[in-house]
């Protein structure tokens, strides 16, 4: 893909993106979160607003540190905040009990972890299968691992799969669930440059063919120039917030 | 199948090595309750049975001699009796053709005719009298098959000092006698003793008892069955002027009491022996399970970030345990029918029940089963617990490092720097994982107490043996006679080929009274020199037989409440009916029975009497052909009624004895063995796991495989060797309480544990625990250290 047809289409998208749905997926009001250990109390997010508009790529750069996992994990439904709000929709997350919150987990989200987390002992396509069984309106397990381009290796245990063939599996566990969000944290963290790059275009795909809310946090600020938003963490807050009007397809990503 | 199924049976087969050793302990929990239990049920299920159709008796009375006349006036109505029946019974002697020795056994009467009658008969084979007259009988079945005697056969008894040919008409069991003893004896000698069934009224000529009876036996009415005490204390005294020796309830009628020793010893082990299998393989199932929740800690928070609920989870994990517990808890039923089986087969050599199968017990297996299932799910809870209460975010975090704390000896730095590192190693990994240590002290000594009460019943009942046989009775034969002799009788035995030693003894029937308390028993009267009955106490002491008073048994003393110095009040069956004042003496002790010793002269004195004799007790020259000799000269005396072989008796309940004890030694081994192996495998290769990258480090470095292994064998032997230091004296707890628990009136066990059985003990835990490193050291060998290094746990 040329430098020019890239620009094209991520100004498309940039400009199509929110143009699709005004109201955003995801509304974050004064989130804080305090974790305390013993008579220690820590900090690791304050005051945080955010919206996650439907429909784009957002990217959210930090430091190891920096709260971004935290994060993360409180829109993905698997921390709660300790002030704040967190609205998906018309629910205020940090008020779900730990059964809606599985509920939330189960139909609206798809996680992509770092160490790809896939269980050991079930093969690629059964690993999918682990998350399609649990949503009603889920996707063939064996058309997500085709999505993926892992149709030849379905039968292979995680073990056996290279590490980009691992984190493909994990998207294709991610997707089959049809979510409206793929929360990835650090995608790329444990793979090399090549690999990682597959690995975004496979998201960056997603998201353009299938409309897919896509919300990758990273230490590595080289990956934002694929978002449509770009969004800077340090200390616990929000340090920038904005729109990223040159996109650059995941292929010319380097670091 | 659900692909979290699928994933539950990976799992188990990646953790089969410590799942095998699990289950061998389940397995064992679930054999011995099965086995034990369904054995239970067929043996009660047959005895409720057999006594039913046999119209088992409620009590026996043995007296003198009563008219049937004045029985029917006296018992006819009696309040609670249902029913009762006279009988004839004496001890005989009988000669079989080409029988060097002469047997012996119980005459027992019947009715001419078949009828359902008190304490009935089941024709085995042949059929029932033929005529009330004719010299008929009917044998015991055992006895029988053992002497190859059948219908048709002829054999020759000595019925009050006349010999009788009789025939063979048939061979029958009856409830009365499922496990039969001759005097003295304690296990069925089916050869030697024998129960002759004969026409009531020819038993009567035989015995000179027309229109008398010197046996009664009888059925309560429903309310006194289960306490009779009232009925049979009115009856005794009703029946008094016809000399009772001996009134007893069908709770101490001796084969119902051998018979429901066993049910109930069974009914005790049931609960107990798959209680403590079961609870060591929870506490092993706990820690494999504490394990897997350390290492499915991403898995499962994974699971849960995915949608999966806490509900999915706990059943996903708990199945975990389920499935453990379905194996172990089918196989263990199957094994458990199977030794069932086996265990039937080894009562039916001493029990005769018209049928008594190894019917398979299906609600017994499918509780085994359920035991099996709810103990190990119980085992996994912890575990579950664990996985369950992280948080999704927390356990996609890697797991904090484990706490470096310093264990407790470290504080004693001169005496923790005295170890080497491999050796700190090992205490900081026993204090740390206390759990785990915990569940491997719990199983050795689980394992050392059993083997411990094992060997303690085999001492006690050699000691049993011992005493009885070679301190307290050391004659060869003990002979009685029919009736009251005089000292010519005595002369006349001490005639016979052989014979070197004899000593009469002279044998009353009585009650002992002492205020509220009553017993029926008999007094024994012993020469002043007596060499072959020597009254001993606990420690094995020779106690002189008093020329006044009385040696009372501890048991009878405790049970008449008197001490040495006290008088007793005694009331003797035969001679003079006056009650007799007697003073005890001294206490002694003795296993078998409650007997009471005097002097011979002072006892015959007392009843004014002048050496009256009931019998004599022998040594004789045990080469074969003189005893040959001697027992053809026995068969002409016919004044004999009982001869009691004590050195055969001796030797035949060492043979069994020993069979026996084999057999449980092997078992309990075995089973102990499990519990040493499965603990330790299971500790061992779950430690293996956790510390392969500590393991790999170590062979980079340039350990050999062996010297690593050395920190597990180390482990496991300090684990190992404080499991047994609480299972001895557990152990020994155990024993006592065994002990106490068997000791009745009829039986008592000395209380035993040899020096040598202490020490074997130790030895077989010790052996278990090196030879359960053996698997542990191949494990380590086989360990591909270089990927453990490069591996992210």
């Amino acid at each position: 893909m040329s430098e020019a047809d890239s620009q094209t289409e991520s100004e498309q998208t940039a400009t199509a993106g929110p143009a699709r749905d005004a109201a955003p997926l995801l509304r974050l009001r004064n989130v804080g979160r305090t974790f305390h250990t013993g008579d220690v109390a820590v900090t690791v997010l304050r005051d945080v607003n955010l919206e996650v508009p439907r429909g784009q790529i957002m990217v959210i750069v930090g430091p190891s540190g920096s709260g971004k996992s935290t994060l993360l994990n409180i829109i993905g439904g698997i921390d709660s905040p300790s002030t704040g709000e967190v609205w998906f929709g018309d629910r205020d997350l940090a008020r779900l009990n730990d059964a809606a919150l599985t509920r939330y987990r189960r139909e609206s989200v798809g996680f992509v972890f770092q160490f790809y987390n896939l269980v050991p002992t079930l093969t690629a396509l059964e690993n999918v299968v682990v998350s399609s069984q649990l949503s009603d309106n889920a996707m063939d397990p064996a058309e997500a691992l085709k999505m993926v381009g892992l149709e030849h290796r379905t039968h292979h245990f995680p073990s056996q799969l290279s590490g980009g063939e691992q984190q493909r599996v994990a998207i294709a566990r991610a997707i089959a669930g049809n979510p409206e969000i793929l929360l990835c944290d650090e995608p790329t963290g444990a793979l090399d440059l090549e690999t990682g790059r597959n690995v975004l275009e496979l998201l960056d795909r997603l998201n353009r063919d299938f409309g897919r809310t896509v919300l990758i946090i990273t230490h590595n600020s080289a990956i934002a120039a694929m978002a449509h938003q770009q969004v800077r963490i340090g200390s616990g807050t929000i340090a920038e917030a904005k729109a990223n009007p040159r996109r650059v397809s995941a292929g010319e990503i380097s670091w | 199948m659900n692909v979290l199924d699928r994933k539950l049976l990976r799992d188990l087969a990646a953790a089969r090595g410590m799942l095998l050793a699990l289950l061998c302990i389940i397995v064992v929990g679930v054999l011995c309750f099965v086995s034990m239990a369904s054995v239970y049920l067929n043996l009660e299920q047959s005895r409720q049975r057999y006594y039913a159709q046999t119209r088992m008796a409620d009590f026996e009375i043995s007296l003198r001699k009563v008219p049937l006349q004045d029985l029917s006036e006296l018992l006819g109505d009696l309040r609670g009796v249902a029913e009762y029946r006279p009988r004839v019974v004496f001890e005989v002697t009988a000669d079989l053709p080409g029988v060097e020795r002469p047997l012996t056994g119980q005459v027992v009467s019947l009715p001419g005719h078949p009828g359902p009658v008190v304490n009935d008969i089941l024709i085995r084979r042949g059929g029932y009298f033929t005529d009330d007259r004719r010299a008929e009988v009917i044998l015991h079945d055992a006895f029988a098959r053992a002497r190859n005697l059948g219908p048709g056969d002829r054999l020759r008894l000595i019925l009050n000092e006349r010999i009788h040919e009789l025939t063979v008409v048939g061979t029958a069991i009856s409830a009365e006698f499922v496990y039969l003893l001759g005097p003295g004896g304690l296990i069925p000698d089916n050869e030697n003793y024998g129960v002759f069934y004969l026409p009531e009224q020819f038993a009567r000529e035989a015995f000179d008892l027309e229109g008398a009876a010197n046996n009664i036996v009888g059925r309560l009415t429903g309310e006194y069955r289960e306490r009779p005490d009232a009925v049979l204390d009115r009856i005794e005294q009703i029946l008094e002027p016809y000399g009772v020796a001996a009134v007893t309830p069908l709770a101490r009628q001796q084969s119902h009491w051998f018979l429901m020793s066993e049910i109930d010893g069974l009914k005790v082990s049931v609960v107990f022996v798959p209680t403590l299998f079961l609870a060591v393989a929870v506490v092993l199932l706990n820690v494999l399970m504490t394990r897997i929740a350390e290492q499915q800690r991403t898995v499962a928070g994974t699971l849960k970030a995915l949608g999966y609920s806490n509900r999915a989870l706990f059943s996903h994990y708990v199945r975990f345990g389920a499935a453990v517990g379905v194996a172990g808890g089918l196989i263990g039923a199957v094994l458990g029918w199977l030794s069932a089986g086996g265990m039937v087969e080894m009562y039916t050599q001493y029990y005769e029940f018209p049928e008594l199968a190894n019917r398979p017990q299906v609600l017994v297996m499918v509780f085994g089963l359920g035991l099996s299932v709810v103990f190990s799910i119980a085992g996994t809870l912890n575990g579950v617990r664990k996985i369950l209460r992280l948080s999704p975010a927390e356990s996609m975090r890697p797991r904090p490092p484990e706490q470096g704390r310093r264990v407790l000896l470290e504080r004693w730095q001169w005496a923790w720097r005295q170890f080497d590192f491999r050796w700190q190693m090992v205490l900081r990994g026993i204090t740390r994982n206390r759990m785990r240590t915990a569940s491997g002290v719990f199983a050795a000594t689980v394992g050392s107490a059993l083997m411990l009460l094992m060997f303690h019943m085999r001492d006690s009942m050699n000691e049993m043996v011992e005493f009885q046989f070679d301190q307290l009775l050391i004659s060869d034969f003990d002979l009685t006679f029919r009736n009251v002799e005089d000292e010519g009788a005595v002369l006349e035995v001490r005639r016979m080929p052989g014979v070197d030693r004899v000593e009469p003894l002279f044998n009353v029937g009585c009650t002992f009274h002492n205020g509220h308390h009553r017993k029926k028993g008999g007094i024994t009267g012993l020469m002043r020199n007596a060499r072959l009955t020597v009254p001993r106490d606990v420690a094995g002491n020779a106690i002189a037989v008093p020329r006044v008073g009385l040696l009372l048994t501890r048991l009878l003393a405790e049970e008449l409440d008197v001490l040495p110095g006290d008088v007793l009040i005694v009331e003797p069956v035969r001679g003079r009916q006056d009650r007799l004042v007697f003073p005890v003496s001294a206490i002694i002790d003795s296993y078998l029975g409650m007997a009471a010793y005097a002097d011979y002269d002072w006892l015959n004195h007392q009843l004014s009497e002048a050496g009256a004799v009931t019998g004599v007790q022998l040594k004789v020259d045990r080469r074969p052909e003189v005893v040959r000799e001697f027992y053809r000269e026995l068969k002409q005396l016919p004044a004999i009624q009982a001869v009691s072989a004590i050195r055969e008796n001796r030797k035949q309940l060492e043979e069994v004895l020993i069979e026996q004890m084999m057999v449980s030694v092997v078992v309990v081994t075995l089973f102990a063995g499990a519990l040493f192996f499965g603990s330790i495998l299971n500790s061992s290769l779950i430690s293996l796991a956790e510390r392969n990258q500590e393991i790999a480090t170590f062979r980079v470095l340039g350990y050999t495989s062996r010297e690593v292994g050395q920190i597990f064998l180390r482990e496991s032997l300090c684990i190992n060797l404080l499991g047994m230091a609480c299972g001895l004296p557990a152990g020994y707890g155990l024993c006592l309480l065994i002990n106490r628990a068997y000791s009745t009136e009829l039986f008592r066990l000395p209380f035993v544990i040899q020096p040598a059985s202490w020490v074997v003990t130790a030895l077989l835990g010790l052996g278990f625990t090196l030879l359960a490193q053996w698997p542990v050291k191949r494990a380590i060998a086989r360990q591909n250290w270089q990927e453990a290094l490069n591996a992210r746990e």
